[in-house]
């Protein structure tokens, strides 16, 4: 496949991906309402007919029908407003469309061809569509009637221009949710200017004033043209351009000369529709024969859909939207390049500005030095916004759980709802992938295990409807993400007594060898399901253990907590980025290192009187009467330190997971915002150093591991 | 970096040997401690001066450390004292051969470069002592005669793995 191709394909996939997500968060947001809202019809509308047209021309056939079938079902709602549409149904339809798309377009991004038949999913449809119809017309509302005669299907090319010039009137009309109709205005006029002697049209300034679009969308788009060409060129000439509906007809030529004071004539008028042309499919024409048969005013189709009475039921609760940003998706790997050319740049800074060529005796360097503040300062500036690029809100993530627990929630028939919080915490790219699926679990598992089933909860005097909720929050330098659920807890009797029973715990152990928190920790041992039976969606032991692989490779850890009775939670502790962490720098001997900011609880100028010494060289410090165990990093790296002496050096007091020690050093740097790089595989796993990073004058500083480096 | 390379390649005596296509290759020379050695080029991304070196504790002696290569943090290695002959001290002749082997990008700290020279496989001899233990020898695939001169050509992989892989293999039993 050419590159071409690639790229076309690529964006296909991006665009139309995009849009299901849209349509997606917008069907999830008004499941639980009774109906969608004239403006989440327009935009499933406008979703569906995106995806059929790129469809379309990517020749994907059973994708391109099965949007052109959920098309119509919206087509039809938007244009004839039938009451009573089963909303849950067509949420059901939505999902099972996007589902499938979904699934062609991981088919499609895996080098493969759309296979997929989406025939029965059409039929289905169509079923649905004709049921909607079907309550209608047993309602008694007028169903529109196929005219067929009406439809103009066929326009025949007059007699070869006239001799002399024929005036027009012309009104075109769009459809309302048409976005930049003013741009679509000019390209009409632009290619009636080739054909015609003269033509006048308001409004004017179409191309330079956007808010032309509400007027022409209001009150149609008007020309005047005085042409050699007949009333069927012209019609002919008018259609192809995404007009809704034209009306052209012959006026006289003081009515041309008169302009657009006049009251245009619309007495024997010759309406053509061109919604045929247009290749809209039939109910469409169908509807506008039936506006046709009205009276036809300028204006009318939008006063039509705006009436009252159809907003009532429609437009029942118009929720404002979020702000919308704008992005533009750049590859991870041009980040990742960018991240790396920063830091030549500020490599190459320093090597600029500390020139050995400057030191000549009695330079003046004071406008160097000015321009040299200056260019420091906006590399700086540059390596921060490049680091907060990799910076993603959960929104994205958080909502994929809402799709979960519906569709979990529903087949299990339960009653959940999903509360959300905090979903706008940023955290770095590369974590947001690696906790996507232990969520998943863990919000499978509530719901699966956790939340009891409606007559269990009612016995119990809760609320029917289950909750669960999802929070993120930022603190101390980590991401936290807590699933809990209001549900029936866990009993530590029961999963004792199971992870005995499968072996996870040694035999001779009692239940008194282990707090709580420790047993609930067991249902993330691989093998371990207290759920009696395996059901679809989890049981099989494996969900938990997938969770804390996904974890560890992130450097996370899980917590959980339960009461019996009332509902458990577990929390996801994660650093907040893997790339960037603000740290301490530090130097022993001519080496330096970092230390994570957050892991360092403070320092302290110690005298020698604190510190005891044990026999075997073990050394204490005591803060406030409390003792910590001293590393010496010198001692330990057998890095020659000119500093002997406790007194002449610092002592850090760290803290990991309520373990405190205290590590000496010959003297802090500053604090710095640090690129996290891993020490390359080459070399063999050191304790106590969890990487390396690059500072500022291009020289390389080991980042010390809090966890391991008493070991 | 393959524009280094490039200036090498142009810079050596292809033009002279050219003659000779057949089953030769080009190996980058060096010196370090009185012998030279050569090796092949294909396995070279380009040559540095000596720069600064993060010494990384608790590890074999013969690595030296980390260079920040562009951004990238790469580990070098002294040649030296993988052939357990004495350390040295860095000067500005010392320089780093940066080899890619393996998708594994090293650096080589070696005391002088040498040349590109092309030398025909069948100016190649076997060692004899391959066969023996010598630890130094086992680098050493092939006596590359140039002229009146003996190249000891090194085979990179064993250069930077084989005591490594053995103790990586090591620490993988122990988990």
């Amino acid at each position: 496949m050419s590159e071409e191709m690639d790229s076309m394909l690529d964006m296909y996939l991006y665009e139309n991906g995009q849009l299901l997500e849209q349509l997606e968060l917008t069907t999830l947001q008004k499941k639980d309402e009774d109906s969608f809202d004239e403006a989440d019809i327009n935009e499933f509308f406008r979703v569906m007919h995106t995806i059929k047209g790129s469809s379309g021309i990517m020749m994907f056939d059973d994708i391109m029908k099965l949007a052109h079938k959920l098309e119509d079902v919206f087509f039809y709602i938007r244009e004839s407003k039938p009451d009573n549409v089963p909303h849950l149904e067509l949420v059901d339809k939505i999902f099972a469309v996007s589902d499938f798309f979904r699934e062609e377009f991981d088919n499609i991004k895996e080098g493969g061809e759309p296979t997929m038949d989406s025939s029965d999913l059409i039929k289905d449809i169509d079923k649905f569509l004709s049921k909607i119809k079907k309550e209608i017309v047993s309602e008694d509302k007028e169903l529109p009637e196929q005219e067929e005669e009406e439809a103009p299907t066929q326009f025949y090319i007059g007699a070869v221009g006239g001799e002399t010039a024929k005036y027009y009137y012309v009104e075109c009309y769009y459809r309302n949710d048409t976005e930049m109709v003013n741009i679509h205005a000019y390209a009409l006029v632009n290619s009636l200017k080739e054909k015609v002697d003269e033509m006048y049209y308001t409004p004017e300034d179409i191309i330079t004033n956007e808010e032309t679009a509400d007027v022409i969308l209001d009150q149609g788009f008007r020309i005047l043209i005085k042409a050699h060409i007949s009333l069927d060129e012209l019609n002919i000439l008018l259609g192809g351009f995404d007009v809704e509906s034209t009306n052209a007809s012959e006026c006289s030529k003081e009515e041309f000369e008169a302009g657009f004071d006049v009251p245009a004539p619309i007495v024997g008028s010759d309406t053509i529709d061109l919604g045929d042309l247009g290749g809209e499919d039939t109910e469409e024409a169908e509807q506008k024969e039936e506006e046709k048969k009205d009276d036809i005013t300028p204006g009318d189709y939008v006063i039509k859909s705006k009436s009252a009475g159809k907003k009532a039921t429609l437009a029942k609760s118009k929720k404002s939207k979020a702000p919308a940003t704008s992005f533009i998706s750049v590859n991870v790997n041009k980040i990742d390049q960018l991240m790396d050319l920063i830091g030549e740049i500020v490599i190459a800074e320093s090597v600029v500005l500390q020139n050995p060529d400057l030191n000549i005796e009695g330079l003046d360097l004071t406008n160097f030095h000015k321009s040299a503040a200056q260019l420091t300062k906006f590399t700086s500036e540059m390596q921060d916004v490049i680091m907060s690029m990799r910076m993603m809100p959960l929104t994205n993530t958080f909502q994929k759980m809402n799709r979960i627990v519906f569709d979990t929630s529903r087949k299990l028939g339960k009653n959940i709802e999903l509360k959300m919080i905090g979903e706008t915490t940023e955290v770095d790219k590369n974590i947001i992938e690696h906790i996507s699926d232990p969520l998943m679990h863990m919000i499978r598992n509530s719901i699966d295990h956790g939340i009891e089933e409606k007559e269990e909860r009612e016995a119990a005097g809760k609320n029917p409807k289950g909750l669960i909720t999802l929070e993120a929050k930022n603190e101390a330098g980590k991401v936290i993400i807590s699933v809990s659920d209001d549900g029936g807890g866990m009993n530590p009797e029961k999963l004792f007594a199971k992870a005995k029973k499968n072996g996870i715990v040694p035999r001779e152990k009692s239940i008194h060898d282990y707090t709580n928190k420790e047993i609930y920790q067991f249902i993330t041992a691989p093998g371990f399901s207290t759920n009696e039976q395996v059901t679809e969606l989890s049981g099989r032991g494996v969900g938990m253990d997938v969770v804390m692989k996904n974890l560890q490779a992130i450097g996370g850890i899980l917590e959980i907590d339960s009461e019996y009775g009332k509902g458990s939670s577990m929390t996801l502790k994660i650093p907040l980025t893997l790339a960037i962490i603000s740290g301490i720098l530090l130097e022993v001997g001519n080496q330096r290192f970092v230390i994570e900011t957050n892991s360092v609880k403070e320092f302290i100028n110690v005298r020698q009187s604190n510190v005891v010494k044990e026999p075997d060289g073990g050394e204490y410090l005591n803060v406030r009467g409390q003792h910590y165990m001293v590393v010496r990093l010198s001692e330990k790296y057998h890095i020659d330190s000119s500093v002997e002496s406790i007194d002449e050096g610092i002592m850090i007091l760290t803290e990991y997971e309520e373990r405190r020690i205290c590590i000496f050093v010959d003297k802090l740097l500053g604090g710095q915002e640090i690129v996290v790089k891993p020490i390359p595989d080459y070399i063999k796993k050191v304790s106590g150093l969890s990487g390396c990073t690059q500072l500022g004058d291009g020289s390389i500083a080991l980042i010390l591991d809090i966890a391991t480096i008493a070991g | 970096m393959a524009e280094e390379k490039d200036v090498v390649i142009a810079a050596d005596d292809i033009e002279l040997e050219g003659s000779a296509i057949e089953d030769a290759k080009q190996y980058m020379t060096f010196k370090s401690g009185s012998e030279y050695y050569g090796i092949e080029l294909k396995y070279v991304n380009e040559i540095m001066g000596i720069q600064p070196i993060t010494a990384i504790p608790e590890v074999e002696d013969y690595i030296r450390g980390l260079i920040n290569l562009r951004g990238k943090i790469v580990p070098v290695i002294d040649v030296r004292i993988r052939f357990k002959q004495e350390p040295f001290e860095y000067n500005d002749r010392t320089c780093i051969i940066i080899v890619n082997v393996k998708n594994t990008v090293i650096g080589l700290i070696v005391e002088t470069i040498d040349d590109v020279v092309t030398i025909k496989d069948k100016d190649i001899e076997t060692p004899p002592s391959l066969t023996t233990t010598k630890a130094k020898d086992k680098y050493v695939y092939g006596f590359g005669k140039v002229g009146d001169e003996v190249k000891l050509l090194l085979n990179p992989e064993k250069l930077i793995r084989d005591e490594d892989m053995s103790a990586i293999d090591a620490a993988y039993e122990d988990l």
